[in-house]
């Protein structure tokens, strides 16, 4: 069969379908549109809320760093704490103004192109919170229990205990990718720390990688 | 805010462009639930946008466009999980079964079945080749030259080509 002959059945078919079928205009009018205008909004929203908790973090770890700027055994943990949240907080803002700026209507491989380097930002970003949050793990013990109770935990516990859950909080990460490349593969039906596995492990940012260079390629054949 | 006015203008340019709904839908989702839902996606994202609809342009290369924009983004995970709208009951678009054709039902299904197996990019490219759309309509809906079109046209024909001589 050649193809010109599957193109019009192809599109004999199509018309069929289109003859039978018939907008519920009814059901239209019903359908709360503005409602429905939420998909990137939903996503923006998500991402806000984790910035609204970001940005008092960033606020309650200023004052506390504030307050013990002479007492630099809290002032420095305090201030790296302060300084992971601040990068958070700016991988959100951008995320929430490319997401609120992307409209469907540009053509097809540009929004694909921007939707892909959105995504891979957003596995960047959670790859940094996942991997740096056992580190973050002493100067937070540090912090917290200064900040709410009022312990300093230099006075409770000993140095070497300090340095042994430092370097615990830095043997989990790689102990962690282990375990993702090894395990995530088979959980298939725990979807999302299936996808959790996959951020640790890197999978998830080599196949966004391999869409987007897939995608430019497309755009760039001649 | 816009007016009921927009809203029935807005109905009725999809109502006679609902074929680039079926078409679209239909390339990028087997399964009639999620057709269902993707449609809905669709319709939802082209009221968003009908507000920047330059009235200069073709309504159909401008729906293609969302369209297919949409189509893409809703086959991956992520964003079907985030899904936009609950699913309408009844659904928006309604098809009623049309009598089977044992003549051209096996070419279409091979047809169909091609389709599937390109990528999410040549699929929109065959799609909208097989809809008749010319080089240059094609090219501004997906946003690369017509050589660009032409070239991967060609390699797609030769591609069916060698799929039909070999069933």
């Amino acid at each position: 069969m050649e193809l010109e002959e599957l193109k019009h059945l192809w599109n004999e078919s199509n018309r069929k379908l289109e003859a039978s079928s018939r907008l519920n205009t009814l059901l239209f009018a019903q359908w709360n549109l503005r409602k429905a205008d939420t998909l990137l909004k939903r996503l923006a929203g998500g991402t806000a809320f984790e910035l609204i908790v970001n940005l008092i973090g960033i606020v309650l770890l200023g004052w506390f760093a504030a307050d013990h700027v002479h007492e630099p055994r809290f002032f420095i943990p305090a201030a790296m704490l302060d300084v992971y949240a601040i990068a958070l907080a700016v991988a959100g803002v951008r995320q929430v103004f490319e997401l609120r700026s992307l409209d469907y209507d540009e053509p097809v491989v540009a929004i694909q192109d921007r939707v892909q380097r959105l995504k891979l930002a957003r596995i960047r970003a959670t790859m940094g919170t996942l991997l740096f949050a056992p580190l973050m793990w002493v100067p937070l013990l540090i912090v917290a229990t200064r900040g709410l109770f009022g312990i300093d935990i230099y006075a409770v516990a000993s140095p070497a205990w300090l340095v042994a859950n430092a370097l615990f909080g830095l043997g989990v990460i790689p102990i962690a990718v282990v375990i993702a490349r090894a395990f995530g593969p088979r959980l298939e039906h725990a979807t999302a720390i299936r996808s959790l596995a996959d951020q640790i492990a890197g999978r998830s940012l080599a196949a966004a990688l391999d869409d987007l260079a897939a995608l430019r390629r497309f755009a760039e054949e001649g | 805010m816009r007016t009921n006015d927009a809203q029935t203008a807005f109905v009725d340019r999809l109502n006679r462009h609902r074929g680039i709904l079926v078409k679209v839908a239909g390339a990028y989702c087997r399964d009639p639930a999620g057709r269902e839902d993707l449609v809905a996606e669709i319709v939802a994202q082209l009221w968003r946008g009908y507000g920047r609809f330059d009235e200069r342009a073709a309504f159909s290369t401008w729906m293609y466009r969302i369209a297919v924009n949409v189509a893409i983004s809703f086959r991956r995970t992520e964003l079907r999980k985030t899904r936009n709208v609950e699913p309408a009951e009844p659904a928006i678009l309604e098809t009623l079964p049309s009598p089977p054709d044992a003549r051209s039902d096996d070419a279409l299904a091979l047809l169909r079945e091609f389709i599937e197996e390109l990528d999410e990019l040549n699929r929109a490219l065959m799609l909208l080749y097989l809809d008749d759309n010319s080089y240059a309509e094609i090219a501004a809906i997906l946003g690369i030259s017509e050589t660009n079109v032409a070239t991967k046209i060609g390699r797609i024909k030769q591609r069916l080509k060698r799929d039909i001589a070999t069933r």
